[in-house]
């Protein structure tokens, strides 16, 4: 059997719910940002996947935003993990439920 | 408008701007008390003396004017603006009728202005209290002067206004802010009437012109039910203002107010506008058999029951208050019966006699400090020039020959005689008794000992009597004038009507002549009040100043009868019982208390209930934890691609 269109996109929405899950219920916020970047590259599969089976604005348009994508996850993990050292600095935690200042 | 010269044979020829400077005249004198001399006494009595003489002296060269014109009318009419439709003018219209009441009001007040600058000397509201009648003198010679009814009503309620502020002139006394209140209040429910009246001609005639609501009425365009209803509507307004039956209880409050005031105000001119309110519109009772009935028969119900409540009274004020509402409501009474001259002709006489009775008591209060007749007697040596003008007043208004109310009086009961005997009946008991209660105050006021007036309270700030009440001293010479020039008319001004000239004159008025004809004299008529007149006087005589019967058994006697009296026909505890705290405080206010207390405000608090409920069940969510966000968003997002998948199935 070989894999199809619906096959890739099926692995690419059960790995984003995964992240979904993994990012609203990490109470370390480490794993919060581990949950985005599994979401990340879900979203980069499922765009790879439309890309490679032409569905969409040609092949090249799925590839060059999976391109930007990763370039952009590295960005954010960077200063994602930096804030997270500041604010353990801070507050001696990461734990997010701790974090609620935006609490009125 | 042809039908105007029907009557008129040439037009008046006086310039219209002499007719606008009567009532600019004091509204100037007016505006510069209030703007400038209010505190400066010396010149704010003459500034109003000033103002009001010019208008006075205006007034005569136009009724000399309208006199050499044998009575016609001038009428010079501007637009003032228009609203759609409506048309509203204003004007002036000089004829007859105008320019006697142009003369009534400007000479009396110019007498009491002088009387004024006596009687209040020393008072802390001097300037305020010349603007005030300044003020009212404006309004009221703008009533008269109107051509149109909407002007008319206008000046009809600034009017109503400035009586008001001079009842409550003192107004730190809470009985008379109170009498302000009711006076203005109780007249307020008779211009409800008026303005009815005025809205409702204008649906039905599209004019106010005074002209053309004679022709109206005349020409026979609107069914009887209407002319009635609008007679009835003028006549309420009337009714209010000029006291009658059951709108009455104002005027004897009103004598709160300074006693000048009383004499021009609630005596002799505000309360007669009522009398001449409806002899403007005199062709359109004339129409009107129903109207003219009511207008005839609260008139007469007026001056019976107000004659009866005067013969109890210890305050020598509201003795000539009640006596001021009766010999209004014999004016009405004689309006209702046709007796149109007649009203006018006792308006005018009663004007001066009245005016000079109250500035008489005023005088009397000047030396007493009291207005309680129990509390003097014997003034007649101690005030003589007083005591002469009061009698020559009261025997003026008890109608005694030849003096002016003597003839005046007596048009009315030929007139009454001729409409309806019982109206006649009832007219002439109150001359009797008219005769009896003047005699019973003269005789209490001015014979026998003094009992000493009432002694100066010096711990009231706002005492300003000079002199020792325990020795009254006759006025002083501003005071003492006017009564010595008032008690001319009161004796000559009914000679004016025994050729009928007068009636000729304010005749002339009207759109045509009347059919019936005008009053003469009768000597049946005149030889009977004259008795009943003298037969009062001879009783109070007997009475008060022989003392061959106590006064006090023949109350008990009466009793039932003088308790009533007494108690005014209890009409005040009727009003206050029944209409203020029954139906406005138990029922109307209350509900309105009720609508505000769970309608209003459940409404306010209701929305801020809401608001809060929602708010406190809403909080939870924004705990400041963005996974919960999150957490939200995702699930926003899953509800909306699933509603996208329902509504677009595959």
């Amino acid at each position: 059997m070989t894999p199809g269109l619906e096959h890739f996109l099926t692995v690419g929405a059960i790995l984003f719910c995964l992240g979904l899950t993994i990012a609203l219920s990490k109470r370390n916020a480490i794993g919060v940002l581990m949950g985005i970047e599994i979401m990340l590259n879900a979203v980069n599969l499922t765009l790879l996947s439309f890309a490679r089976f032409g569905v969409g604005h040609g092949p090249v348009a799925g590839q060059a935003f999976v391109v930007f994508i990763i370039t952009v996850a590295a960005a954010e993990a960077a200063v994602a993990l930096a804030l997270a050292v500041s604010v353990y600095r801070n507050r001696d935690t990461i734990d997010v439920d701790k974090l609620n200042l935006l609490r009125s | 408008m042809p039908f105007l010269e029907a009557a008129a044979t040439q037009s008046p020829t006086i310039d219209e701007w002499l007719l606008w400077a009567i009532l600019v005249s004091p509204l100037t004198a007016w505006a510069l008390i209030v703007l400038y001399f209010r505190k400066i006494p010396a010149v704010a009595g003459y500034l109003a003396i000033a103002g009001i003489g010019i208008s006075c002296l205006i007034s005569f060269v136009t009724l000399f004017n309208v006199i050499d014109a044998d009575g016609a009318i001038a009428q010079h009419t501007h637009e003032w603006f228009t609203a759609g439709d409506v048309v509203v003018n204003l004007g002036v219209r000089v004829d007859g009728l105008t320019a006697v009441m142009l003369v009534v009001v400007t000479s009396v007040s110019l007498l009491v202005q002088i009387y004024s600058t006596g009687y209040m000397a020393g008072d802390s509201g001097y300037g305020r209290y010349f603007a005030h009648m300044c003020l009212f003198t404006t309004a009221m010679l703008g009533l008269v002067l109107a051509d149109n009814l909407f002007m008319l009503f206008i000046f009809w309620e600034l009017v109503g206004l400035s009586s008001y502020l001079l009842i409550g002139f003192w107004f730190h006394k809470p009985s008379a802010a109170a009498a302000a209140k009711k006076a203005f209040i109780v007249t307020r429910i008779g211009d409800l009437g008026l303005l009815a009246a005025l809205l409702l001609i204008w649906s039905r005639a599209e004019t106010f012109d005074i002209a053309g609501i004679h022709h109206w009425a005349a020409s026979g365009e609107a069914s009887d039910k209407i002319v009635t209803l609008f007679a009835l509507g003028i006549f309420a307004g009337a009714a209010g203002k000029s006291a009658q039956f059951p709108l009455h209880v104002w005027l004897p409050d009103a004598m709160e107010g300074p006693t000048p005031v009383s004499a021009l105000i609630h005596a002799a001119t505000m309360v007669a506008a009522g009398v001449y309110l409806v002899a403007r519109f005199f062709p359109v009772f004339e129409v009107s058999t129903d109207a003219r009935e009511v207008v005839a028969w609260i008139g007469a119900a007026t001056a019976l029951i107000a004659a009866t409540i005067a013969l109890v009274q210890t305050d020598l004020k509201r003795v000539l208050a009640y006596s001021t509402v009766s010999q209004l409501g014999y004016m009405m009474l004689a309006l209702g019966a046709l007796g149109y001259v007649a009203a006018i002709f006792h308006l005018f006489t009663h004007a001066f006699f009245k005016a000079l009775l109250f500035l008489g008591s005023g005088s009397v209060n000047h030396g007493t400090n009291t207005f309680d007749m129990r509390k003097m007697g014997g003034l007649r040596a101690k005030m003589p020039v007083t005591f002469w003008t009061f009698v020559i007043g009261s025997l003026s208004l008890a109608g005694i020959f030849p003096l002016a109310g003597f003839w005046s009086k007596d048009e009315i009961l030929l007139d009454a005689w001729r409409y309806d005997r019982a109206l006649w009946f009832m007219a002439a008991t109150v001359a009797f008794m008219t005769a009896f209660y003047m005699f019973r105050a003269i005789f209490l006021t001015f014979f026998g000992e003094y009992k000493g007036g009432e002694p100066v309270d010096h711990h009231d700030p706002d005492n300003h009597f000079h002199g020792d009440p325990a020795h009254p001293h006759e006025s002083p010479w501003p005071m003492r004038a006017p009564l010595l020039i008032l008690a001319v008319p009161a004796v000559l001004a009914g000679l004016l009507n025994v050729d009928h000239d007068f009636g000729d004159f304010i005749n002339h008025a009207l759109p045509e002549l009347p059919h019936h004809e005008g009053s003469t004299f009768e000597w049946g008529i005149a030889l009977s009040s004259l008795g009943l007149a003298l037969g009062g006087i001879g009783l109070a005589w007997a009475i008060y100043y022989k003392r061959w019967v106590s006064s006090a058994s023949l109350r008990e006697l009466f009793l039932p009868l003088a308790g009533l009296f007494e108690h005014k026909y209890f009409l005040d505890n009727v009003y206050e019982d029944i209409f203020v705290r029954g139906i406005f405080h138990r029922g109307w206010n209350r509900l309105l208390e009720l609508t505000d207390r769970y309608v209003i405000d459940g409404v306010a608090n209701g929305s801020g209930r809401l608001v809060r409920g929602v708010s406190s069940g809403l909080r939870p969510i924004q705990n400041g934890l963005l996974q919960t966000y999150g957490l939200g968003f995702a699930a926003g997002v899953i509800i909306f691609v699933l509603a996208v998948f329902a509504a677009n199935p595959l």
